[in-house]
């Protein structure tokens, strides 16, 4: 058993690392010195972040990125949550349904549903706005909005909306001053998955942009395609070290706030 | 039961799995959702009825606008072709070249998804015997990758692959090989890409079905004098098959519509369906053949998703006997 267990452990470990490591190699590939991208450089400088900074089109990609990604965030927790709830309170019948559709669009393969918006928003005058990309990112969000926030819901003691209740809030008041605080970690950590899926996505986002609204993995798609320089790596990097930002204080929060439970 | 709230409470990433493991396996569907707390009366009952009904519909709405509607006209389009309602699918059918590309896509699910398993399992068991600490950077090493864009991760496999990327020199240095492999754009390029996007979704539910495992029971085979090759292979291995073969149907179905890996790392004469479909909107405006090849892979999709509860089942059961 334990020659099983250990060939089991050298191998999860090989695994785990082929998941990890090559995640990390865009890092140290955005800080080379020469003009292609080598892992790991030869020598290192930050001549291709000031690449990245001087070059107006990058930089308007990556606010068009976090504008689009922002939008995409609102739009998709506030339908979302109101979903959630009204998930809770319905029936089984009208639950199975509902929930069956809302999942539905991650089963449709995504070049599917690419294809489907391009023709739909053209005639409209959609393809290539920042509304169209707002409008498919949310699209693709709203199924893990609706999720967490049903299992934060989930995890509220109803005693405590019936406290409530018998102390005279109505539903509204309860609802803001018992409901919200309580769901609040689920509520953040499903906003911040939608604003990632908004802002890692890419074959939507190449199917629906424009010139006037190229997001940042449109543009890095383009690059890679054309020509692959450095500032490639300093974009990809920069995409990589905002989507940890958002994972780690996601993870935080939720720790802060299993240990607050605790006590 | 219990495994499964740890990721559902515990891990945000966990939704994306929990949210397409809960599409193959129906029965979980009551699950996820709490059922209403508060029993009242009629009228209250008819009220809470209306007002759910009022907080779904601008999701209902939503899904209307963005969703069906775009589908359903997709789906006219791909009746819509030059030679009659059929002709569309008819080309596709009847084309050497496209059956190809099927049959090209399939061959590279089934191997991506075999791929997967494989690795997942190992790691699975490793997974279920950690705790503490161990296990939360474990359960990191696998959550975090979910989270990286796909563009980002095949950009990585492009540096690390490449002719003079750090594998090659490694071979070369160590003297295993005199000239650099091409590692890249071609099948090789491809699996290496796809298998690690589609790993933690094999690996969880295999992880689900290790955890629910009765120790017991492998004591009990011990005592009765079994080796533990005869343990793994009469007790352990059927008790996580609906896990294994779960992971695999999951990982074959996300592998069939893959676009970015295949058309970034793969080589332009083994095209799979998304890339053809890529092809004709894009270089050959052919929008009607678009349209068909699109619902006849989500003809595919969809039979494999009704027909994956049974087949799961079916799997169990013969390994039951």
């Amino acid at each position: 058993m334990t020659a099983t267990r250990l060939s089991s452990y050298l191998a999860g470990s090989c695994v785990l690392a082929f998941l990890m490591l090559p995640v990390l190699v865009v890092i140290p590939a955005s800080f080379t010195s020469s003009s292609f991208v080598r892992v790991p450089p030869i020598a290192y400088s930050t001549r291709w972040y000031s690449a990245f900074i001087a070059d107006p089109e990058w930089i308007q990609a990556l606010f068009t990125s976090i504008s689009v990604a922002v939008f995409t965030t609102v739009v998709a927790t506030v339908i979302g949550t109101l979903a959630a709830i009204g998930l809770e309170q319905s029936s089984p019948k009208l639950r199975a349904l509902a929930l069956g559709l809302i999942i539905s669009p991650l089963v449709v393969p995504v070049i599917m549903i690419s294809v489907a918006l391009y023709y739909v928003m053209r005639p409209f005058g959609l393809h290539g706005t920042q509304t169209g990309l707002v409008l498919a990112h949310t699209l693709l969000a709203l199924p893990f909005v609706v999720i967490n926030v049903g299992l934060s819901l989930r995890t509220v003691d109803p005693n405590c909306r019936r406290a409530a209740a018998a102390l005279g809030a109505d539903p509204w008041y309860s609802f803001r001053t018992v409901t919200l605080p309580l769901i609040a970690p689920g509520l953040a950590g499903a906003a911040a998955f939608a604003f990632v899926t908004s802002f890692d996505e890419v074959v939507l986002s190449i199917f629906l942009s424009g010139v006037q609204s190229k997001t940042l993995p449109v543009k890095i798609w383009e690059a890679m395609r054309i020509e692959f320089t450095p500032v490639t790596a300093v974009a990809s990097a920069l995409l990589l070290v905002l989507t940890f930002i958002m994972f780690a204080t996601v993870e935080v929060m939720r720790d802060h706030a299993n240990r607050a439970g605790d006590q | 039961m219990a495994t499964r709230e740890y990721y559902f409470t515990s891990m945000t990433c966990g939704v994306e799995y929990a949210t397409r493991f809960e599409i193959l396996s129906k029965d979980n569907l009551k699950e996820i959702m709490p059922s209403a707390p508060l029993a009242g009366s009629r009228d209250r009952r008819v009220d809470r009825f209306w007002g759910s009904v009022l907080l779904l519909l601008p999701l209902a709405a939503f899904l209307l606008m963005v969703f069906v509607v775009p589908l359903a006209m997709l789906l006219k389009l791909s009746f819509g072709g030059a030679g009659g309602p059929f002709s569309a699918y008819s080309e596709i059918a009847s084309s050497e070249v496209y059956r190809k590309v099927f049959l090209n896509t399939f061959t590279l699910a089934i191997t991506v998804a075999s791929c997967t398993v494989l690795l997942s399992y190992p790691t699975a068991y490793m997974l279920s015997q950690l705790s503490g600490w161990k296990r939360s950077v474990a359960f990191w090493c696998l959550f975090f990758p979910l989270w990286i864009s796909v563009l980002v991760r095949t950009f990585s496999w492009i540096v690390i692959l490449e002719k003079s990327g750090p594998v090659n020199r490694a071979l070369l240095g160590m003297g295993l090989t005199s000239s650099p492999l091409s590692l890249l754009f071609n099948s090789f390029g491809v699996h290496v890409g796809m298998v690690h996007v589609l790993l933690p979704y094999a690996l969880l539910p295999i992880f689900t079905s290790m955890k629910a495992v009765d120790r017991r029971l492998l004591l009990a085979s011990d005592s009765l004098g079994a080796s533990p090759l005869t343990t793994f292979g009469r007790i352990y291995f059927p008790l996580t098959l609906p896990g294994l073969s779960t992971g695999f149907v999951l990982v074959f179905l996300m592998a069939l519509g893959f676009y970015i890996t295949p058309a970034m790392l793969g080589a332009a004469q083994h095209m799979t369906i998304s890339m053809l479909i890529d092809n004709f909107v894009n270089e050959r405006l052919a929008w009607p053949l678009a349209a068909a090849a699109s619902f006849s892979l989500l003809f595919v999709i969809v039979a494999l998703v009704a027909s994956a509860n049974r087949l799961v089942n079916f799997v169990s059961a013969m390994a039951a006997r």
